[in-house]
């Protein structure tokens, strides 16, 4: 019982606890932001430094966006202008 | 027609003229099927974020051209068959592309190259929105922005939100890209 009731106590505090501001795409905020696979220094943004494409739910992008993001990235893996694995330094 | 995209990466050590037979052939290719080179564009060499045929460094070249499948067959055909090309990839652009369209499309991008002026009204533009801030931050009742400002709020916390949310945002991918790197370490 007196767990019980310290339990119902505690759940209000965590759950602000839990609570993360609120993402934004930024293609949608900004419109003239383009994704392009052959600007490789725009994509890079989106990738961790081993080369891995960094998730939604991290980014922040929406699912459209996220999805021309990775078809963009693949691409620009495919021509060699991103690495599939590892860093590159992009001057 | 389709119009495609065509990025081939050659040997970079290649001189000029010895690129030349390259793009001749590829010229060669799209005419016998009827299409249209609209562009060629030379991005030089540059590092390869991976060796590729043992080369760190590679020379790109972008094709811009209308054509059909059986083009775009032949060219990839030839690039494999050809040493000097490292790599290649071709990008559908539109699946229904009109030439006339384009040839016009190239013309007024080069008049407007001719004529810069044209961005002038971007700055104009700029140049009340800008005022309008400082205007409302310092004196927010002068009548002489007043007309601006009007319009000016909901822009303005349009604009900022986001802005404010991307740099936070900016930071956790920074931030958890790094924890996860560490993890696989």
């Amino acid at each position: 019982m007196v767990v019980n009731t310290s339990r119902t106590a505690r759940r209000p505090k965590r759950k602000k606890r839990i609570y993360h501001r609120r993402k934004v795409c930024r293609f949608c905020a900004d419109t003239s932001l383009v994704i392009n696979y052959k600007d490789p220094k725009s994509l890079k943004h989106f990738i961790t430094e081993r080369g891995k494409i960094i998730p939604r739910r991290i980014s922040g992008c929406c699912a459209k966006h996220q999805r021309s993001l990775t078809h963009a990235i693949k691409r620009a893996r495919t021509i060699a202008l991103l690495p599939y694995v590892g860093s590159v330094d992009l001057h | 027609m389709r119009r495609y995209e065509t990025i081939i990466i050659t040997d970079p050590d290649l001189s000029v003229e010895q690129r030349e037979p390259i793009l001749k052939r590829v010229e060669d290719v799209i005419s016998q099927e009827n299409g249209y080179l609209a562009l060629t564009d030379d991005w030089g060499a540059r590092k390869l974020a991976y060796e590729v045929k043992k080369k760190q460094r590679g020379y790109y070249t972008r094709f811009d051209f209308c054509g059909t499948a059986a083009t775009v067959d032949e060219m990839e055909r030839f690039f494999r068959i050809d040493d000097r090309v490292l790599k290649y990839m071709t990008v559908l652009l539109d699946k229904n592309a009109d030439i006339e369209k384009i040839k016009e499309e190239i013309a007024s991008a080069q008049k407007a190259i001719e004529t810069p002026p044209e961005k002038e009204p971007l700055s104009e533009t700029q140049i009340p929105h800008d005022a309008a801030e400082t205007g409302a931050s310092t004196t927010p009742d002068t009548p002489i922005t007043s007309a601006v400002e009007e319009k000016q709020p909901a822009e303005e916390s349009a604009d900022a939100e986001p802005s404010q949310t991307l740099g936070t945002q900016a930071d956790e991918s920074g931030t958890t890209s790094s924890e996860t790197t560490e993890e696989i370490k």
